[in-house]
C-alpha cells in the first residue's frame, strides 16, 4: 500500500504547512495583538497592561521560538486557552465540533437521498417533464444564497406557519424529538446546495454510463433492466458523485457559518465568529487548523475509498 | 449562429441589466441610500419610494439598486485581480517549470485546504472588515482556479509543433506566450472569471450577512437581509426584496457561465441521440412467414430495414437485409465501415439505440421474430439462445467488476436456482475453455490488469456462457495485435465445431474470412450485394463491388488496388445501384432505378442489373 502511505504523507505535509501559515498570518500582519486586544473605542492602552499581557502571551520571546511551542502544543493536542474567558480551546472545539459535523451529515443524508434518484431518473428520462423541471429546480437552488434559504425557512415554517422552532439547540439526549425537529430546518438549508451539486452530477455521469459499450455488454447478457441500472449504470456514475459530494461537504465545514448564524445552532461557528469579533487569536487559529485538518482528512479519506470503488486507480 | 450561443443571450442580457443599473445608480434620481427617516420606518409603497422604507426609514429600491453596485464592484475588482495574477503566475509556471512552478502552482494547493468562508473569516479577523478586505480574500480565493486554467494552456501549448518551431527560430519567451498562448487560453479564462463574479457575489453577500463585509450604512444586499430579520413578522416583504434581487443576480450569472462553457467546450454541447434502457417494440405489423425452404436455419432474416431518426430527418442504415444461418454454420458478413454491418446484427440483439428502430422485415430465431418480441422475452434469449461480441474488449467490459463475476452474472441472468458460488466455479470452467492460463486467479482479476487478447477471450468466455444457438461476432479482432487477432479466431473456429452453434462473423477483411466463413454475405451501403458460399464467391465475384474488394486485398506480388470514392451517407443514398458512382461497369441504366436482388444459381445472390453481362466479358478476357 505505498500508494495509500504516500497520500497519507502528502495530507499531513500540509496540514503542517496550514499551520504554519496560519501561524504566520497572525505574527506576521502589522499591529500588536496585545495592543488590538485592550484597546476599546480608540482609546490607547494602558502600557503597563499591554506590556503584562505580551509578557502572558508569550509575544516577547523570539518568533521562532513561540513557533516551536504553537507546533509541539498542536502535536500533543495543546491548542491553548481562549484569551477572553481562560477556557481551553480544544475544549471548546470538542464540545461544539459534533454538532456541526451532525448538520453537515444530515445535509449530506437528504442530498444523496434525494439527488442520486432524482439525478439517475432525470438521466433515464432525458428531455422529459420531469428532467426539465428538476435540472430548473436545481439551477435556483444552486443560485439562492444559503442564508436566503435559511432565513426564508425561518420566515415561512417559524414565522407565518409556526410548525417549527425558529432555531436553537436541545442535546439528543436530553429530548429527541426536540433535537429533530431544530434539526430539521438547518439540514434542509445545508441540503439545499448539495442536493443540486448531486442532482447534477449524477444526472451528468448517468448519462455518460448509459452511452458505455459495458452497459451494451450487460444488456447483451440478458441482464434485467434493473440489474444493468444498478449494477453496470449507477455503481459506476458514482464515482464522480461521490468525489464531488465529499469536495462540497468539506467547503461546508467553513460554511456551516452562516446557517449555523441563522438558525442560532451553537456548533463551531459561534464561538468562530465571537473570536472573530474579539480577537482572540488561540481560539481562531485552533477552529481554523482543526476545520482545515478535517478537510485535508475528508480528501484523503475519499481518495481512499475511491480507490476502492474504481479498481484502476491503485494501480495508477 | 451555433446553437449553444442561443443560450447564451437571455442570461447574458440579464447580466448586462443588472450590471448596467448598477453603474448608472448615481444617474437614475434615486433618493440617497443612506438617509434615514426615522419617521417613516417600515412604510409601505408611497410617492418616490415605489417599495417602502426600510427599519430606519431608508429608501428600500434605492438601497437594492445602490447595494448592486457595491456586490458587483467587490465582486469584479477580486475577479479582475485574481485573473491578472492568476494567468501571470500560470504562464511563468507553465513556461520556466523548476522552483518557478513549484512557487506558483503548488503553492495553491495550500490556498485550496481553506474553505474558503474560513479563509475569509481568517483574514477578516487579522485586517477587520471592509470593502478592501473583502477584494483582498475573494482574490485570494480564486487565484488558483486561473493560474490552474493558464497552467494546462501553457504545457499544452509548449508541446505543440508550431510553439516548438518559433522556439527554435529564437523567438523569445515573452512574445511566444502573448502570441501564441494567451489567444487559446482567453476562453476558458472567460468562464474562470464569470465563474468567480458569481461565486463572489454569493460569498460577498454572505460576509456582509454576517457583519464582516461591507461596513454599515453602506447599501449591500447581505446586510439589508441582515436588517430585515429582526423585523421580519412586521415587513416581510423587507425581507423578500433583496433576497429576490441576489437570487436573481446569481442564478442569471450562473446561467451566463454555463451557457459560455457550452460554447467554448463544444462537447458538451452537442446534443447527443436519447437515451434509453429499454428498447421500444416494433410496432405491430404482420410479420413475414419464415422461409419453408430452409426450415433448418438457426436465423433466418428477412427484408430487415431500420431507420434512424437524425435532426435531418429519419435515414435507413440498412435496408431490406435478407439472410439465413444455419446450426455449425460460419456466416461472414463483410462490407467497409458504413455498410450496414453492425447495425444489421445489433438489431438481431435487440440492442439499438433509441433513436433507431426496425420499421420492416423480420429475423426469426428458434420460430420467433425477435423484432417484435416483447423486451422481456429477448431479454431471455440475448446472452442465452443468442450471444454477441463485441469490438473493443477494454471498453466492452465493466472496469470496476472482476472478470469472473462479468461472467458468472451472465450465468446466473439465465438459470433460476444457480448460487454465485456455482456460477463462479463455472466462469473458472469457460476461461480455462478460452484458453486464459490459471483461470481461477484470472477469474479475479480486473479488466484493466489484462492484455487486449486476454480480454478478448473473456468477452468470448461470457459469450459461450450459456451455450447459445447463435453467436455474433463484431469485428472481434480488429482492436487486437495481428498475432493475437489468429487466435482467437482458431478459438471462436473450435467452439462452432465442438458445440454446433451457428456464428456470425463480421469483418471488413477478406482475409479472415476466407479463413474462418463457409457463407459470406457483401454489404454495402446498407443493402446485401452479393451472397454465396466462399469458395464460389471469392472464386468467381458476381458483383463489381465485390471484385474490387477481393482486388483490394494485398496478394502475392500484385498491388492491391483501392477502390476510389467512398461509401455514400445514408442521407444521400442515390435513387438507382448506391455503388454506381464508383462503379467501372457502370451504365445509365444503373443509375435510372434501384437494383433488385436476384438469384444467381444455387444459394447465391447478387444485386446488380449487368451481373451477367459483366461476367460474360470477363470469360472472354480470359479466353
Amino acid at each position: 500500500m505505498g500508494w495509500a502511505a504516500r497520500r497519507i504523507g502528502v495530507s499531513l505535509l500540509l496540514v503542517w504547512v496550514v499551520a504554519s501559515i496560519v501561524f504566520l498570518a497572525i505574527h506576521l500582519v502589522p499591529g500588536d495583538p496585545a495592543e488590538l486586544l485592550l484597546s476599546s473605542g480608540g482609546v490607547a492602552p494602558d502600557p503597563g497592561a499591554v506590556a503584562e499581557l505580551r509578557d502572558r502571551l508569550g509575544l516577547n520571546l523570539p518568533l521562532a521560538q513561540q513557533y516551536v511551542s504553537f507546533l509541539s502544543g498542536v502535536v500533543r493536542g495543546d491548542l491553548g486557552t481562549s484569551l477572553v474567558d481562560e477556557y481551553p480551546v480544544l475544549d471548546e472545539i470538542l464540545l461544539r465540533l459534533p454538532r456541526t459535523l451532525e448538520l453537515i451529515a444530515a445535509g449530506a443524508l437528504i442530498a444523496v437521498l434525494v439527488g442520486i434518484p432524482a439525478g439517475t431518473l432525470a438521466a433515464l428520462r432525458r428531455g422529459s417533464a420531469f428532467d426539465r423541471i428538476a435540472s430548473g429546480l436545481a439551477a435556483l437552488l444552486l443560485a439562492v444564497p444559503v442564508f436566503v434559504v435559511g432565513t426564508l425557512l425561518v420566515l415561512v415554517f417559524a414565522q407565518i406557519l409556526r410548525w417549527m422552532p425558529a432555531g436553537g439547540y436541545v442535546p439528543l439526549a436530553e429530548d429527541p424529538w426536540r433535537h429533530l425537529t431544530l434539526l430539521a430546518l438547518p439540514a434542509l438549508a445545508i441540503g439545499k446546495g448539495l442536493v443540486a451539486v448531486v442532482f447534477r452530477m449524477t444526472r451528468a455521469s448517468v448519462l455518460d454510463a448509459l452511452s458505455r459499450d459495458f452497459v451494451r455488454t450487460a444488456r447483451a447478457k440478458g441482464l434485467s433492466p434493473s440489474r444493468v441500472l444498478m449494477r453496470h449504470v449507477v455503481r459506476n456514475a458514482l464515482i464522480p458523485v461521490l468525489t464531488v459530494l465529499a469536495l462540497h461537504m468539506g467547503t461546508l465545514l467553513g460554511g456551516t457559518v452562516l446557517v449555523e448564524y441563522v438558525f442560532n445552532w451553537p456548533g463551531l461557528s459561534t464561538p468562530l465568529l465571537r473570536a472573530v469579533e474579539a480577537r482572540d487569536y488561540p481560539m481562531v487559529v485552533g477552529i481554523v487548523l482543526t476545520i482545515s485538518a478535517l478537510f485535508v482528512l475528508l480528501n484523503l479519506v475519499m481518495d481512499l475509498v475511491y480507490a476502492a470503488l474504481d479498481p484502476r486507480i491503485r494501480h495508477a | 449562429m451555433r446553437p449553444g450561443t442561443k443560450r447564451l443571450w437571455v442570461p447574458a442580457g440579464l447580466v448586462a441589466l443588472i450590471v448596467l443599473l448598477a453603474l448608472l445608480a448615481p444617474l437614475l434620481g434615486l433618493p440617497d441610500p443612506v438617509r434615514q427617516d426615522v419617521a417613516q420606518r417600515l412604510a409601505g409603497p408611497m410617492p418616490g419610494s415605489p417599495l417602502g422604507r426600510d427599519e430606519f426609514g431608508r429608501d428600500v429600491l434605492s438601497r437594492l439598486i445602490w447595494g448592486a453596485r457595491s456586490s458587483l464592484a467587490v465582486a469584479f475588482a477580486s475577479a479582475s485581480i485574481a485573473c491578472l495574477f492568476g494567468t501571470i503566475l500560470g504562464l511563468l509556471g507553465g513556461w520556466f517549470r523548476g522552483l518557478g512552478e513549484f512557487l506558483a502552482v503548488r503553492s495553491m494547493d495550500i490556498v485550496l485546504c481553506f474553505p474558503p468562508v474560513l479563509l475569509a473569516l481568517l483574514v477578516v479577523t487579522l485586517l477587520g472588515p471592509g470593502a478592501g478586505t473583502l477584494i483582498m480574500v475573494l482574490s485570494v480565493l480564486y487565484l488558483p482556479g486561473f493560474v490552474r486554467v493558464t497552467y494546462a494552456e501553457v504545457l499544452s501549448a509548449r508541446s505543440h509543433d508550431y510553439v516548438e518551431a518559433v522556439r527554435a527560430l529564437g523567438a523569445s519567451a515573452g512574445r511566444i506566450l502573448t502570441r501564441t498562448v494567451l489567444p487559446n487560453v482567453a476562453g476558458p479564462i472567460l468562464v474562470q472569471f464569470s465563474l468567480a463574479v458569481a461565486s463572489a457575489v454569493v460569498l460577498e453577500s454572505g460576509l456582509s450577512f454576517l457583519g464582516l463585509g461591507v461596513v454599515p450604512p453602506a447599501p449591500s444586499w447581505g446586510l439589508m437581509i441582515r436588517g430585515a430579520r429582526a423585523t421580519m413578522a412586521q415587513a416581510p416583504l423587507l425581507l423578500l426584496w433583496p433576497c429576490l434581487a441576489l437570487t436573481l443576480t446569481i442564478l442569471a450569472m450562473n446561467l451566463l457561465c454555463d451557457a459560455l462553457r457550452d460554447a467554448m467546450d463544444p462537447r458538451t454541447a452537442t446534443a447527443r441521440p436519447r437515451l434509453r434502457l429499454l428498447d421500444r417494440v416494433l410496432p405491430g405489423l404482420v410479420p413475414p412467414a419464415p422461409n419453408a425452404e430452409a426450415p433448418e436455419a438457426v436465423l433466418e432474416v428477412g427484408g430487415l430495414t431500420v431507420e434512424i431518426a437524425t435532426p435531418r430527418g429519419p435515414i435507413r442504415p440498412v435496408e431490406d437485409v435478407s439472410f439465413a444461418v444455419h446450426a455449425g454454420e460460419t456466416l461472414a458478413i463483410v462490407g467497409e465501415s458504413g455498410s450496414g454491418k453492425s447495425v444489421t446484427a445489433t438489431s438481431v440483439m435487440g440492442l439499438l439505440p433509441p433513436a433507431a428502430r426496425p420499421v420492416a422485415g423480420a429475423a426469426w430465431l428458434e420460430g420467433r421474430d425477435l423484432l417484435r418480441l416483447p423486451e422481456p422475452e429477448l431479454r431471455r434469449l440475448r446472452g442465452g439462445a443468442m450471444a454477441m461480441v463485441f469490438q473493443d474488449p477494454m471498453s466492452s467490459l465493466n472496469p470496476v467488476h472482476r472478470v469472473g463475476d462479468q461472467i458468472a452474472e451472465a450465468i446466473r441472468a439465465h438459470r433460476r436456482g444457480v448460487t454465485q458460488a456455482q456460477a463462479w466455479s463455472r466462469a473458472v470452467d469457460l476461461l480455462r475453455r478460452v484458453g486464459i492460463a490459471d483461470p481461477e486467479r484470472r477469474a479475479r482479476a480486473y479488466p484493466h490488469e489484462m492484455s487486449g487478447g486476454m480480454r478478448q477471450r473473456v468477452m468470448i468466455a461470457m459469450a459461450v456462457a450459456n451455450e447459445p444457438k447463435l453467436l455474433i461476432a463484431d469485428e472481434p479482432t480488429t482492436a487486437l495485435d495481428v498475432t493475437v487477432q489468429a487466435q482467437i479466431l482458431d478459438l471462436l473456429a473450435e467452439l462452432r465445431r465442438e458445440t454446433g452453434m451457428a456464428l456470425i462473423f463480421i469483418t471488413h477483411s477478406l482475409g479472415v474470412v476466407a479463413e474462418i466463413a463457409d457463407r459470406v454475405v457483401v454489404m454495402y451501403a446498407g443493402q446485401v450485394v452479393e451472397q454465396g458460399s466462399v469458395p464460389e464467391v471469392f472464386g468467381a465475384p458476381l458483383h463489381p463491388y465485390t471484385r474490387a474488394l477481393l482486388a483490394a486485398v494485398p496478394d502475392g506480388d500484385a498491388a492491391p488496388a483501392g477502390i476510389p470514392g467512398v461509401v455514400p451517407q445514408p442521407h444521400a443514398f442515390p435513387v438507382g445501384c448506391r455503388f454506381a458512382a464508383r462503379c467501372p461497369h457502370a451504365r445509365p441504366a444503373c443509375e435510372a432505378a434501384p437494383p433488385a436482388l436476384e438469384g444467381a444459381g444455387e444459394g447465391r445472390t447478387v444485386r446488380c442489373i449487368r451481373w451477367a453481362e459483366i461476367g460474360a466479358e470477363k470469360a472472354e478476357a480470359v479466353a
